[in-house]
């Protein structure tokens, strides 16, 4: 099972961040370690796939507009409190709406870019994974999905059997 | 009518098979009864990012599964793998090592896709449970 920063090093491998010579020493691990190779080509797949979907977010207002409007929040958040004041309730109610209709105008179009609707016709896979460290390579031209556990086999054949045998 | 429909609802079983694999860098299995896998199954492997360099088939195994149905197959005597037809080419897979559950996913399934399992195994080797759909 590789620790943080061995998959940190094939992320930085993965987008040219490395010295030649860690590179290189990188490249002889992932040709070495089945479970480096699988992970690099998970990066790299989902790399690819979050390339192909991702969308230009274009802003309604300026870009100083739209900092300036952070900046207004923050100091009011900031601001000395003031005594409650008794709004009309269609204010109250259009207070909690708005931030309610954002976020799901936010997620619908999180849900729009990433294909879940629209039928993109790419194959899904949610994993549940009792195995936490399971990783999947998918390859939707081929048509296969991998998914690689971290579950050894060692403890289920090595007790009885043979230790160069599954059965 | 309770004919037709007993017929449209037996149309819709989904025919899977299930493979358990070992893969292994020797060229033959120590053990007889293994079998080299299928080519369709071998090459299907070398397009995967997997080291090994022979494959043998462990056992096979063919099963139908109604929609909204849940089918167990064993493997072997501590593998075995549980298939919920969710309708619409899609399946729940859950895989047990030794009565518990290892992963447990929803695929997609449509006929000439394959679901790859696997883990390693001892000595350099590993295990593979392949999914795929025939009907």
């Amino acid at each position: 099972m590789m620790d943080h920063d061995e998959q940190l090093k094939i992320q930085a491998y993965l987008d040219g961040e490395l010295s030649e010579t860690e590179a290189r020493e990188v490249a002889i691990w992932l040709a070495q370690d089945q479970d480096a190779g699988v992970l690099l080509a998970e990066l790299r797949n989902t790399r690819q796939g979050l390339a192909g979907y991702e969308q230009p977010v274009q802003l309604p207002e300026s870009r100083e507009f739209f900092w300036s409007k952070i900046e207004r929040e923050i100091l009011r958040q900031e601001s000395p409190q003031t005594a409650p004041q008794i709004v009309p309730w269609w204010i109250a109610w259009r207070r909690l709406l708005m931030p309610v209709g954002g976020t799901a105008a936010l997620v619908l179009a999180a849900l729009i870019a990433g294909g879940l609707l629209g039928g993109s016709g790419r194959p899904a896979m949610e994993t549940a994974a009792a195995d936490t460290g399971a990783l999947t390579y998918r390859d939707d031209d081929g048509g296969n999905t991998l998914v690689w556990l971290s579950y050894p086999a060692e403890n289920e054949f090595a007790e009885s059997q043979p230790a160069s045998t599954l059965q | 009518m309770f004919g037709s429909s007993g017929l449209r609802a037996h149309a819709e079983d989904m025919k899977l098979e299930v493979q358990l694999i070992w893969g292994t860098n020797d060229d033959q299995s120590p053990d007889k009864n293994h079998q080299p896998v299928d080519p369709d199954i071998k090459k299907r492997l070398k397009e995967l990012p997997l080291k090994w360099s022979n494959y043998f088939l462990v056992n096979r195994k063919r099963f139908d599964v109604p929609p909204s149905a849940t089918k167990r197959e064993p493997l072997s005597e501590k593998c075995s793998i549980e298939v919920k037809n969710l309708g619409n080419d899609s399946i729940e897979v859950t895989q047990f090592g030794k009565g518990q559950q290892v992963w447990k996913g929803t695929q997609s399934l449509p006929k000439g896709k394959i679901l790859f399992l696997g883990g390693k195994a001892p000595n350099e080797t590993s295990w593979l449970v392949i999914l795929k759909r025939i009907e």
